[in-house]
């Protein structure tokens, strides 16, 4: 059958490009691994042109909406503005795979054209990772088990919709509405985060495979010092770019999402900083061999960037797996490619790990053991098979430390710059280690579940309450984010930084401490003077001392770094790359760390009589707001104006008010902890009540009426100047829910930040009279609630008398009972009671009307034993005022985070051209 | 002293720290019954909302606390009072992580909730499925 209007062609040139890509790809792979580098050369570049295709292809179905693709349907629809296509491209599994084969590509096509002596391993290897990914996007089907996600899918290809009647129409895509239109990108990826982030991420994940394959082909070769020059370069274009893009993602969470900050240590988050930690690690290690005639810890120089790259596998396996489940905010959910992924990572580990070992027969015995490990996975023993496996790999890696790469060197001096690097990048590889074991306990879980009966077996022998946890395997990693992270973080940030700051001053091979001394004390009183300022500036705490010990470490490590930047600048920026990134570095943790732990949230404030209806109350972080209603929060004063519809959000306009002090006169009266004062001379207010009863206002005991209804509230400042308005929203979002996206005001030394946890985006649902709400609730005497802006509270219960009885419409024979309610708004105060009647056996329902209240009251039972009552309340439209619940946060200081990732990304380039020219120099020189 | 002390030195300290941060920060998922024989102790109980109970959450009377029911995995229905205001999405989710503790009145104090929603990125053809 003809489908009438269907681009089939597409489909068919798309796939064929997949699989000439991926079967070039491999061609590449096999000649390069020969040595036939001029096939290998027009195989890989046939492999890019056909990847750069598919991807031209597939933005030429978003540009012709092409709804007959599934990855365009679920993708686009009319409505969205075309500079989203960009996001639209890599909203999607499929789209993030060639969005890191694009980059990957580009890499590639650079190492070719620059061409120098590891060019044909450095290819072998880049190209047997780009037939992986391919592999990703081949979509074939073995009976039920898929390799790869089709990009070319069509809607009635795909497996859910196989056998579906319409799928046999041949004039479907017009006769079925729901293909005139896609299902969109999901809006909460539609700013421009969502443009610029994927993209420099990917860029970063792309990168860390060039210094691993130099570190394959150094091991292949066995020329194990030779690829460090070239390798250098590539190492810290990975660290500028992937330490960007992991900042981006941050800047993102905080400046569109509602996280209520940049850095929430999410698994997602975490598995891409890891690699990072530990490609900066192994950067530094190539520095000091780079800088030396015999080289020294050669196993770990070899083997961080491998691993860099593995962990980026790792990355992709946790997020894209669907294996962190619940754990993560943000992972996908499983797609059916866990095994194909899974294969991927372990196929790289091997790979990696054997490499290491420099026996042929080795490599061959271990490789063989790691293959008996994966049939047992086959067979069954998922858990078993791969720990099995894990072994053997950590068993190779062992021996290839102990013999096979094992350095005779002698120790370095103390004080080299060498030695000091050396300890730096192994407390972050360490720092890298702990984070991934916190974020991987899902994935502990799996493995420990064979050996539950073991575990129990041993629990029961020994008593140990841990090993009946391993034995149930269910850890779950904690939420408390100091004990789960900052108690292993924070002290080794504060020896990196120290030694950051100390280090830049060190020579290569050895120094004169008493020199480096006198440098490194200017910095050294710097830094104290600024954190004592901050001390005497914010409030600490007693348990905050490593938090402040790692202020004071990175103040320590950006003044030391900026005098070394200073002092050695002669006009020429070249070597200055590393001290710049420092700072950075530097300036980056500091935002961080002060602008997280000095926190304000402004919004704990409340109306001044809800505190005393309920003590969880004082809990809260949230403010609620009436429309219209003028409240303090912090140093402004807030009011709820409007809410507004704007295409896909609904906005919400707060005006901030600059707060003014507030006098008062003498014989003023106000009320203030729940009693009636008269001011006893002019004076201006102070912040707290508490610092003005003694001289300024007398106690009235026994206030006349005509007092206490003069009296106002006491407070501290009045609305001033509107300042500013924010205007938080709420993202309408009929797929996922919808989303609030936050609204934030920069100053110089801060930022308020501010977002809607609760709002109405349309407007509720009524009767034909306008009344809404009608949810009953349980009351004792005493309770109270709001209704609207009404206090409602139970005063007493009063069984009605008989004289009553006739203006109320009772039988004599009813039994009733009173509610007396106080409603309260504003100063006005009146009571009301709705009637409980029971006539014979039966509830009589009594609706009450509260006249000119717009309220409505139905008792619908009394509980005797506990004197409580049932009653449903309604509320009418007419006196309905909206409210909002809102979160409102100042962030101090939190701009020197972002001066440290630009000064940071800026020093990483320029160490990258510093290296790029050296190696341009040193090959003249030869 | 040796270069080689001071690195001994650091890796058994932040192996130490590794491992108390590890042991007492790491909390298990465990059902209501575990739970609620030991009130107080923090757990994550994992489970599915209860529709047929309504979600309370009176904004007016407190701003952070929203009560549901939740169905655990072995298929217990407790109460839950949730320290936060009402999170966007909580009656579509498909499975929810609480954090916190059972408390002796019979309900459960979850201080965090991670949410489970049916589509995140990738989402499914439910709309072709049943409406054509």
């Amino acid at each position: 059958m003809e489908y009438i209007g269907e681009w089939l062609w597409a489909a068919h040139i798309g796939r064929a490009l997949v699989a000439l890509g991926f079967v070039s790809a491999m061609v590449a792979t096999v000649s390069f691994v020969r040595g036939d580098i001029s096939l290998g050369r027009k195989a890989f570049q046939t492999h890019a042109l056909s990847t750069f295709a598919v991807i031209a292809l597939i933005f030429v179905l978003f540009f012709g909406h092409r709804y007959e693709f599934q990855y365009i349907w679920k993708h686009l629809n009319n409505e969205m503005p075309m500079r989203f296509v960009l996001s639209a491209f890599w909203g999607g599994q499929e789209g993030g795979f060639l969005l890191w084969m694009f980059w990957h590509n580009v890499l590639a096509l650079l190492v070719l054209w620059r061409a120098d002596g590891w060019q044909r391993e450095v290819m072998a290897i880049l190209s047997a990772i780009e037939m992986f990914l391919g592999v990703m996007l081949l979509g074939v089907y073995f009976g039920d088990f898929q390799l790869g996600l089709d990009p070319f899918l069509l809607v009635r290809q795909a497996p859910a919709n196989l056998g579906l009647p319409w799928t046999a129409r041949a004039d479907y895509l017009t006769s079925i509405p729901q293909f005139a239109d896609g299902q969109g990108l999901n809006p909460l990826l539609q700013n421009y985060w969502m443009t610029i982030h994927p993209p420099t991420l990917f860029l970063g994940f792309a990168a860390t495979s060039v210094p691993f394959a130099y570190a394959i082909g150094a091991l292949w070769r066995r020329d194990l010092t030779g690829w460090i020059q070239p390798a250098l370069p590539w190492s810290f274009f990975g660290v500028g770019i992937l330490g960007a893009g992991i900042l981006m993602g941050g800047a993102w969470a905080y400046e569109a999402l509602s996280f209520g900050g940049f850095w929430a240590w999410d698994p997602v988050e975490n598995s891409s900083l890891v690699p990072w930690m530990v490609l900066v690690a192994g950067a530094h290690l190539l520095l000091i061999n780079k800088n030396r005639k015999e080289p020294t810890a050669l196993f770990s120089t070899l083997y961080l960037p491998v691993l860099s790259f593995l962990l980026v596998l790792y990355s992709t396996f946790l997020t894209k797996s669907g294996i962190l489940g619940d754990t993560s905010v943000h992972s996908f959910v499983d797609s059916g490619i866990l095994p194909q992924l899974l294969a991927y990572l372990l196929s790289f580990v091997a790979l990696g790990h054997l490499m290491l070992l420099q026996n042929v027969d080795h490599r061959k015995a271990f490789g063989g053991l790691a293959l008996a490990s994966l049939a047992l996975v086959a067979a069954g023993f998922h858990a078993l098979g791969i720990l099995a496996f894990l072994a053997v790999m950590a068993a190779a890696a062992i021996r290839a430390f102990r013999r096979d790469l094992k350095t005779q060197t002698e120790d370095d001096a103390l004080w080299s710059r060498e030695f000091w690097m050396f300890v730096g990048s192994l407390l972050l590889v360490l720092g890298a280690i702990h984070i991934t074991w916190q974020t991987s306990i899902p994935v502990f879980n799996h493995f420990l579940a064979p050996f539950s009966s073991a575990f129990t077996w041993a629990a029961e022998l020994t008593g140990w309450d841990v090993l009946n946890t391993l034995a149930q395997h269910d850890m779950a990693p904690g939420t408390d984010l100091d004990r789960t992270y900052h108690l292993v973080q924070v002290p080794l940030a504060v020896l990196i930084f120290l030694m950051i700051g100390l280090t830049q001053w060190l020579k290569y091979k050895n120094t004169d401490i008493r020199t480096v001394r006198s440098k490194v004390l200017r910095a050294y009183i710097a830094a104290a003077v600024i954190t004592a300022a901050l001390l005497w500036a914010y409030d600490f705490e007693w348990h905050e001392v490593p938090r402040v010990a790692l202020i004071y470490a990175t103040l320590f490590a950006a003044f030391s770094n900026a005098d070394y930047f200073v002092q050695m600048w002669k006009g020429k920026l070249d070597a200055l790359g590393s001290p710049l990134a420092h700072v950075g570095f530097a300036l980056t943790i500091f935002g961080a760390v002060l602008s997280t732990a000095q926190k304000d949230i402004i919004s704990l404030n409340r109306i001044g009589d809800i505190s005393t209806l309920n003590e969880e109350l004082n809990n809260n972080t949230d403010l609620l707001m009436m429309q219209g209603d003028t409240l303090p929060m912090g140093p402004y004063f807030v009011s709820y104006r409007e809410r507004r519809q704007d295409g896909i959000h609904v906005l919400f306009d707060m005006d901030y008010f600059e707060r003014t002090p507030k006098s008062y006169a003498q014989g003023d009266l106000v009320l203030a902890e729940g009693m009636v004062w008269q001011a006893l001379e002019d004076h201006v207010a102070s912040p707290l009540f508490d610092q003005d009863v003694e001289d300024r206002w007398n106690f009235l005991p026994f206030p006349t009426k005509a007092q206490t209804q003069r009296a106002t509230r006491w407070v501290n400042g009045t609305a001033g100047e509107c300042a500013f308005t924010l205007s938080p929203r709420i993202q309408l979002n009929a797929r996922m829910g919808n989303a609030p996206e936050p609204d934030t005001r920069h100053f110089l030394t801060r930022d308020l930040y501010t977002h809607i946890k609760w709002g109405r985006v349309t407007p509720p649902e009524t009767d034909e009279e306008g009344w809404l709400g009608g949810q009953s609730s349980s009351f004792a005497v005493g309770d109270s609630m709001f209704v609207g802006g009404v206090l409602l509270t139970i005063d007493s219960l009063r069984v009605i008398r008989d004289e009553e009885r006739a203006d109320r419409g009772l039988l004599d024979d009813d039994l009733a009972l009173a509610a007396c309610l106080g409603l309260r708004r504003g100063r006005t105060v009146e009571m009301h009671d709705p009637l409980y009647i029971v006539r014979g056996n039966t509830v009589v329902p009594d609706l009450y009307e509260a006249e000119g209240w717009g309220l409505r009251f139905r008792i619908d039972a009394f509980n005797p034993a506990d004197e409580t009552l049932d009653m449903v309340v309604w509320e009418h439209e007419s006196v309905r005022r909206d409210f909002v619940v809102m979160q409102a946060v100042i962030f101090p200081q939190i701009n020197w985070l972002w001066i440290g990732c630009i000064l940071m990304t800026l020093g990483s380039f320029l160490a990258v051209r510093f290296r790029l020219r050296q190696r341009k120099t040193s090959r003249r020189g030869h | 002293m040796k270069r080689s002390h001071i690195v001994l030195l650091l890796l058994v300290a932040t192996t130490m720290g590794m491992f108390i941060s590890f042991i007492t920060s790491t909390s298990r998922s465990v059902g209501f019954d575990t739970a609620f024989s030991d009130p107080g102790v923090e757990y994550k109980v994992s489970g599915t909302l209860v529709a047929a109970h309504p979600v309370e959450y009176d904004a007016q009377v407190n701003t952070n606390l929203t009560k549901f029911h939740l169905q655990d995995k072995q298929g217990e229905i407790r109460e839950v009072w949730l320290q936060q205001s009402k999170p966007t999405g909580l009656e579509r989710s498909e499975s929810i992580d609480l954090y916190g503790h059972a408390t002796v009145e019979g309900h459960f104090h979850a201080t965090d909730m991670l949410m489970k929603c049916p589509s995140k990125y990738n989402e499914q053809n439910h709309l072709l499925e049943t409406d054509v």
